[in-house]
């Protein structure tokens, strides 16, 4: 058999599982998990309007941007589409299916926006355009100086209806922004909006993680002279430090909503321990000579990957949380970094340096199929995982300065994000 | 309680000038002895609106150890690690040697041992391997008998190149373990 014809029977037998996917389970379109999908056109004529101008048409702008980036869809501009398709009515015997079926629209999204009692309302339908049928039908309610966020829900509502997974239109980001030695810690909605500074301290600020729930905001800074390691609470905006002995303290995953997994090199030997914020209970998980950096812990606890310089070069490893075992992950180059989980456990992402480059990479949790997922030969750092496991967000030095960017976690629909005019480094989604 | 100031500045002064005599290179200190209390005389009175004696003092201690870092840094010079490595080239034993009698001289110094690295490299990678350079040569200096409490390592990965660039030859730069004088103590 030629290798052509047993990739083509790999092919149709990707393409059976996909089918049948979507025959016993009709509510999901797109079989997001294939190595590759097709994506669905979707129109978003601009939004009828009861008692507000203009608000309806930038909201539909809106809508087809979020569900442009979402990469999983295909938007068809409203400079494309009919007039006389564009002013139909948002209720089913109002809308002509066929004709928009005959410009190749799979899915159609009808809004209206009003204002009552001083507050704006949105109601959404969603429709396949195959057989008329609604997918979708939800109101949305809030201040008229929120309409993105209303819009950005709508949108990660259309998202769970085709995927089967919420969008993440609607998330905030984590992330350090600044010039040399004047690195602050930022949180921002996903869209740019929203942006706050968490710290202030005109320093060297590093290593932003937020636990599960957002409460606790943990970080290394400068401000003392040296790296010491802080968390903040942010409901009673306190800060407290966690560790101010000797050496690097980093501070990179949450074990659960009050325990914070750090590494310190300080000596002869690297450390990661947990530190429990409530208790103020410190625990060794693991000591060697050497490094020991960028702990992460698996979403159900059982595993804790991190990289160790135990064989002369960066690699990254893998610790059974109860034999204590540990097995190495990569073995490809001489620079393998920063892991990190997938909150699904499925997939693991990491930087490796190939060709002069430090590129995005994914692997399985056992080191297997790894996956080169950025190819422009730059800096790219610290990917970390979106909350539902599909996007990854990174920050790369393409184009001279450093910014963030994300692309599903098959490397494809890369974006950059932009909120601030400073460098942006170490981004991560507040779980 | 001018006069008290004055005196306080030209007693740091010469405080400072019998410390300096014990580094090596003092001839440019004496000149800069002579000159200096005229001039800080002058901002003595010009202060008088706003500047405490406190904040004069402490200036003129921020410039005085200024001074000795420049002159320290004529003397504790960089030193240079290949990439990803934290081992000391032999190359660089002189400098440290240099720098562990330098500190044997001047007893009271403690100096910070920065550890940087290049840009090629993860942050939290760098930051690790920033530190592991800096005690690396800490742990030269100590086998030289030089007292682990006056050698601080502290780590900035790559977040303080000195050349920004992105050629080899600034990489090359920024592979350094640097000292700076404690300015705490």
């Amino acid at each position: 058999m030629t290798r052509y014809s047993r990739i083509m029977i790999i092919v149709l037998g990707a393409l059976g599982i996909v089918f049948g996917a979507i025959v016993s389970e009709a509510r999901v379109y797109l079989d997001v998990y294939g190595a590759s999908f097709k994506k669905i056109t979707i129109g978003v004529p601009y939004f009828k309007g009861e008692k507000v101008e203009k608000l309806p048409i930038a909201m539909s702008d809106l809508l087809n941007k979020d569900l442009d980036w979402s990469g999983f869809f295909i938007t068809a501009p409203n400079s494309l589409i009919d007039k006389e398709l564009l002013d139909e009515g948002i209720e089913k015997k109002e809308i002509n299916f066929n004709n928009w079926r005959s410009i190749g629209i799979e899915l159609v999204c009808k809004g209206k926006a009003q204002i009552q009692n001083g507050e704006l309302i949105l109601e959404g339908f969603l429709y396949d355009t195959l057989d008329g049928s609604m997918l979708l039908a939800k109101r949305y309610k809030g201040p008229e100086g929120d309409w993105r966020k209303i819009v950005h829900r709508l949108a990660d509502d259309i998202l769970l209806t085709v995927t089967g997974e919420k969008g993440i239109m609607s998330s905030r980001v984590l992330f350090i922004g600044g010039g040399r030695n004047l690195k602050e810690v930022y949180t921002a909605d996903f869209d740019g909006q929203g942006i706050k500074k968490m710290t202030n301290y005109r320093n060297i600020t590093i290593s932003p993680s937020m636990s599960p729930g957002g409460k606790y905001l943990a970080y290394t800074s400068y401000k003392e002279g040296r790296p010491n390691l802080y968390v903040i609470d942010t409901e009673k905006s306190t800060t407290t430090f966690v560790d101010r002995t000797d050496g690097m303290k980093l501070g990179t995953s949450w074990l659960n909503k009050s325990a914070l997994v750090y590494s310190q090199t300080a000596g002869k030997y690297s450390t990661i321990y947990t530190y429990d914020v409530e208790r103020r209970d410190k625990k060794v998980l693991l000591q060697r000579e050497g490094i020991l950096t960028s702990p992460s812990m698996s979403p159900d606890g059982k595993k804790m990957i991190f990289v160790s310089d135990m064989y002369g070069t960066p690699q990254v490893f893998s610790r059974d949380n109860g034999s204590g075992e540990i097995k190495r992950l990569s073995y490809y180059g001489n620079y393998n970094s920063s892991p990190s989980w997938s909150p699904k456990g499925d997939l693991i992402t990491f930087v490796s340096k190939l060709e002069g480059g430090f590129e995005i990479c994914t692997m399985n949790p056992d080191g297997t199929n790894q996956r080169v997922l950025t190819n422009d030969g730059t800096i790219n750092d610290s990917p970390q995982f979106s909350p539902d496991g599909r996007y990854i967000i990174y920050s790369s030095q393409r184009g001279g300065k450093y910014g963030i960017h994300i692309m599903l976690f098959n490397g494809e629909n890369k974006r950059k994000l932009t909120f601030t005019e400073y460098n942006e480094e170490q981004p991560r989604f507040i779980p | 309680m001018k006069r008290f100031c004055i005196f306080m500045i030209i007693a740091i002064f010469l405080l400072a000038g019998c410390a300096s005599k014990v580094v090596q290179t003092a001839q440019p200190t004496t000149s800069v002895v002579t000159e200096k209390p005229l001039s800080s005389q002058g901002d003595g009175t010009k202060g008088r609106g706003g500047i405490t004696e406190e904040e004069l003092a402490r200036a003129e201690r921020e410039r005085l150890l200024r001074e000795q870092e420049n002159r320290a840094a004529a003397l504790l010079k960089d030193i240079s690690f290949d990439y990803d490595s934290y081992t000391i080239k032999p190359s660089e034993l002189p400098k440290i040697e240099a720098v562990g009698n330098w500190l044997k001289q001047n007893r009271a110094v403690i100096i910070l041992v920065e550890g940087h690295c290049d840009e090629r490299g993860t942050i939290e990678y760098n930051m690790a391997l920033g530190q592991k350079r800096a005690e690396a040569v800490n742990n030269y200096l100590s086998k030289n008998g030089i007292d682990t409490g006056r050698i601080k390592a502290i780590s900035f990965g790559k977040e303080v190149p000195v050349d920004p660039g992105n050629t080899e030859g600034a990489w090359a730069k920024n592979r350094r373990v640097h000292f700076k004088i404690d300015q705490k103590e």
